[in-house]
């Protein structure tokens, strides 16, 4: 065990039925860091999570959350753990302010300026009744009991899913005002892209349930590039490209998102034959999307005929 | 924990304060129906009087049992069902407090407001009763313990159905399988003899699925993850229901597949006005087999043809039966009749009620229109109070018949009841020297008592004899305590423990029937003969026959009973019985252990075929292999209904499937494979990436 890893998983695997929801995930998530946890739906983000704070049985492997087995996550433990889940459900029948004191009589540390401060963000009325709150609204309760307890590890699934841009703006601004602290680690799955350009440290991606990329923002941006190769006529199948991960095709021209572009990459696009070639530049974003998306080719071109050579 | 009961109780309030007035309703209601039948008794017949509800505390209870488990099931299952929203239990899992504080915090919260919904009405209930002047029936705090047994039993089906809301099963129908325990326990505390079995059952009951409620609170109701007696108690709360299941699907197989055939008829004699006696046997059909001792079919002498069995029943004689008991031991059977019954009807004169109360051995008498107590009556007469100064019947171990209402015994007289004049008149003695004696003609032995008697009544309202059952004689008197014959009974006794006087047509005429009882002939091997002997008023016995024993009354199986045991548990059947009021081992239906240990040895190779699957470990399969023994098809569908099937996939070194949740390969040992690299892969040490 890394002790500077708040969370590190070994071989990590969840099986729905006879398909495998998350396969094989070693991660380690380092203290202190603000952590983004990617994948598009259904690619497993969640049922890691799940597992990682003992709601759900991993089919093999194991795993450990500051120092504790997943299986068997003590009372101590979760005290230190904040947990934003995605849909924000709370009990309906509950008023903003019993839910603060409800979440209040289970943690030592409660910080009820922080409790305030949040719903005071939110413009949240203290006798409002949940099941009359908005989602924004409860996505800012949630947050609120989720912070108020000052946890050292926020896991936050989605937390801005569903949320109006108005919304989704406060709940970030309350989430880095408030979470910036040294030895506080966040661990958050998001598909709001932008957010994690802002606030994460490191990244990691689930492919179809397997992780693809473990590293710091730094790295994933430099390690993701497109080159743009022109052709005076159509351009060649694209074929055993190193680290292809998409491909354009246009009228003469072929657009290629690779990772780890190197030599070896070169060498084939130049055995391509292009007339001209050059790099394009990657926002972080449409490097994300490229790596989130479908693999493979995709084409402009209008008619499959006119695009043979 | 403070918090989550006091979030509970806020939650469930609602539901609770419903149920305490659904329950307030229903003891309403049977209170207001308990004053219409008073308001309108005249109306009500003499033998449906003895059947009316005459102490409301006793008689709610079918009702009280019945919302008792459904406000348990639907309160326990509510419980569950407010956070079953995946995000809304991962918020109340995620307390930095323990499972077993999470589910105590429920359970005690839920039990608080399961007392108050129940215990509310039922206080007030029982304090309007106890009030004089609001119930006119005797009263004592013993018949209380079955409306108590039912709340209690009601707590079972309440964790029964927390325990439908929390858990995840493959099958969906398979949740509600935990209410099977409660069922079963419901069913057998009922049966029971003693009520210290009741509540051993109810105790293992709600152990057994308290811990199967805690054990789903740690792994969020699956099996698997479970703490290992969470895991036990699971398994043995749903095979209960299982077994419930497929009884009644073989029930029902049985009854539609077997309705038809006429596989079963039961056969018994009986005797028609003129004497005769004629061999009955009754298949499913309307029509009856009747035929004569020397196996001749009765004919219809009109028709000519086979006797239509409601011509023949139009033939039979009236017959009156008395079970004699001389031992003195307590009333016997179950508990919950012993409590129900501790008071009996007795009849109703146009102001008064009275009933006979086996506490005082005494009839206690009722005003109706103030529903107060007036007195009690015992041999000695009319008392204004309850006890009499101990002067009693004493007599509660006979079952009096619904239409001995005019005479009432001791051990050594029967008394004539008088209840319009408060009076009691001895018209029959066994004490040779009691002036009540009015029997010169009649000679008693020493140690002589009376076993039973009979009031018989030939129109359906005079009173034309009375039977009387001694140690040594069965005796027919009349009305006014004279014998018209009597016979010798002590040789018989207690071999013959049921006799039936036949009234012939001819008014001198009579048939006395001594029938073995059920038990001399399991020891005897059935072989007892029934003894018939056909009497005269004035010439005594004229003859007598032995009937050979009927086939059905043998200890036998019918093949539908054997079909139902097949899906029934070899160990329900061996331990049933060993809860008798007197365990005998004879008592265990062996014919039907061993149809159900067939298909159990059925179940074997199956259950360890599929533990294979599974890659249970051998000391894992060798265990469910002794539960499929034990339990039967029940078993091996709770085994199959708890496990989850696991994926398998072809171990990259031996080319063999293995199960995917174990972390090596079952059969080489080696590490399941890394996922497939596609070359996109980017990773980073965390020390490089800092």
């Amino acid at each position: 065990m890394n002790e500077q890893s708040v969370i590190q998983t070994r071989g990590l695997t969840r099986y729905f039925g006879a398909k495998p929801a998350v396969h094989d995930l070693n991660l380690e998530v380092p203290r202190g860091s603000v952590f983004a946890f990617l994948g598009r739906n259904g690619s497993g983000k969640t049922t890691t999570i799940r597992m990682l704070l003992g709601l759900l049985e991993p089919t093999r492997g194991q795993g450990s959350i500051l120092g504790y087995d997943i299986r068997t996550l003590p009372p101590e433990a979760r005290a230190r753990i904040g947990y934003l889940t995605e849909e924000h459900q709370l009990y309906g029948w509950m008023s903003v302010k019993e839910c603060g004191g409800f979440q209040s009589q289970f943690y030592p540390r409660w910080n009820e300026k922080i409790f305030r401060g949040v719903i005071g963000h939110f413009s949240l009325k203290p006798a409002a009744r949940v099941k009359d709150l908005s989602r924004g609204e409860r996505a800012g309760l949630c947050l609120g009991l989720t912070l108020a307890p000052e946890p050292e590890l926020l896991i936050l699934d989605d937390p801005a899913m569903g949320l109006d841009p108005v919304a989704h703006r406060s709940l970030i601004e309350s989430m880095i005002y408030l979470t910036r602290r040294s030895d506080r680690t966040i661990f958050f799955s998001s598909h709001q892209l932008a957010d994690v350009e802002r606030v994460a440290d490191y990244v990691a991606i689930l492919d179809r349930s397997v992780l693809r990329v473990c590293c710091s923002l730094e790295t994933f941006r430099n390690s993701v590039q497109q080159v743009r190769l022109r052709f005076p006529g159509v351009p060649p199948p694209v074929q055993n490209i190193p680290g292809l991960l998409q491909a354009f095709r246009a009228e003469g021209e072929l657009r290629l998102t690779c990772v780890h572009y190197g030599a070896a990459t070169e060498q084939a696009l130049r055995a391509l034959a292009p007339a001209q070639m050059e790099m394009v530049p990657l926002s972080l974003e449409d490097a994300f999307i490229s790596y989130l998306g479908e693999r493979g080719e995709k084409s402009f071109i209008l008619s499959e005929t006119e695009a043979q050579p | 924990m403070k918090a989550l009961i006091q979030k509970e109780l806020r939650e469930n309030l609602k539901l609770a304060v419903l149920g305490l007035g659904i329950l307030t309703l229903i003891l309403a209601l049977n209170a207001q129906k308990y004053s219409t039948i008073l308001k309108n008794l005249g109306g009500i017949s003499e033998s449906q009087q003895v059947y009316l509800p005459w102490q409301p505390l006793v008689s709610s209870d079918i009702l009280i049992g019945f919302f008792c488990a459904i406000f348990g099931a639907v309160l326990g299952w509510f419980q569950i069902h407010n956070e079953s929203h995946r995000d809304l239990w991962a918020f109340l899992i995620h307390r930095p407090i323990t499972r077993t504080e999470i589910f105590l915090g429920k359970v005690i919260a839920g039990l608080m407001l399961y007392v108050l919904a129940t215990g509310l009405p039922l206080i007030g209930f029982i304090a309007w009763a106890l009030v004089p002047g609001h119930v006119a029936a005797p009263f004592q705090w013993a018949m209380l313990r079955p409306v108590a047994i039912l709340v209690l039993s009601g707590i079972l089906y309440y964790f029964a159905g927390m325990l439908t809301g929390l858990r995840q099963a493959r099958w969906y129908a398979s949740r509600a399988l935990g209410l099977g325990v409660a069922l079963f326990v419901s069913l057998m505390f009922q049966s029971e003899p003693h009520l210290w079995q009741a509540l051993f059952f109810i105790l293992i009951g709600g152990i057994i699925l308290a811990t199967a409620v805690w054990g789903g609170f740690h792994s969020h109701g699956y099996y698997r993850g479970q703490p290992a007696p969470g895991r036990l108690a699971l398994t043995g709360a749903l095979m209960p229901g299982w077994g419930f299941v497929l009884a009644l699907t073989a029930i029902l197989l049985v009854e539609l597949l077997l309705r038809n055939s006429n596989f079963n008829p039961r056969s018994e004699y009986q005797m028609t006005k003129d004497g005769t006696i004629y061999k009955v046997t009754r298949g499913n059909g309307d029509q009856s087999d009747i035929m004569d001792l020397a196996g001749k079919p009765l004919m219809d002498s009109k028709t000519g043809r086979r006797i239509r069995t409601a011509d023949f029943n139009r033939q039979l004689c009236i017959r009156v039966q008395i079970n004699p008991d001389f031992s003195n031991r307590a009333p016997h059977g179950r508990w919950l009749d012993r409590d129900c019954n501790r008071f009996t009807f007795w009849r109703a004169t146009p102001d008064t009620l009275w009933y006979y109360w086996g506490r005082y051995g005494r009839l206690v008498g009722y005003d109706i229109a103030t529903r107060r107590f007036i007195g009690s009556l015992g041999p000695n007469g009319f008392a204004q109070n309850i006890s009499g100064n101990g002067d009693r019947f004493d007599n509660d171990r006979n079952n009096y018949a619904v239409a001995s209402r005019r005479i009432i015994n001791t051990a050594h007289a029967v008394y004539e009841l008088d209840l319009e004049h408060r009076a009691t008149k001895a018209i029959y003695s066994i004490t040779n020297d009691s002036e009540a004696a009015t029997l010169s003609n009649i000679t008693n032995t020493p140690h002589e008592s009376i076993g039973g008697i009979g009031e018989v009544s030939l129109n359906g309202n005079d009173w034309d004899y009375t039977i009387v059952v001694t140690r040594s004689y069965v005796r027919l008197l009349s009305p006014d305590g004279k014998a018209v014959w009597q016979f010798a009974y002590k040789s018989n006794h207690p071999d013959y423990g049921q006799i039936t006087v036949s009234f012939l047509d001819s008014r001198n005429q009579f048939a006395l029937w001594l029938v073995p009882s059920g038990h001399t002939q399991e020891k005897t091997g059935w072989k007892l003969p029934m003894q018939v002997t056909w009497l005269d008023r004035e010439q005594g016995a004229l003859r007598s026959t032995d009937l050979p024993v009927l086939s059905h009354n043998r200890r036998e199986f019918a093949r539908e009973q054997k079909l139902i045991s097949l899906s029934l548990p070899p160990a329900l059947l061996v331990m049933l019985p060993l809860f008798d009021e007197v365990p005998r081992l004879e008592d265990i239906p062996w014919v039907l252990v061993r149809y159900s240990l067939a298909a159990a040895l059925v179940c074997l190779p199956v259950g360890w075929w599929v533990g294979r699957r599974y890659s249970l470990t051998l000391p894992s399969r060798v265990g469910w292999a002794a539960f499929h023994l034990v339990f039967g098809i029940p078993g091996l569908l709770t085994f199959l209904s708890v496990q989850e099937w696991p994926a398998r996939e072809a171990c990259p070194n031996c080319k063999k499937l293995r199960v995917v949740d174990r972390e090596k390969c079952e059969h080489c040992g080696a590490d399941f494979a890394p996922p497939e690299k596609n070359g996109t892969e980017v990773f980073e040490t965390m020390a490089a990436a800092k």
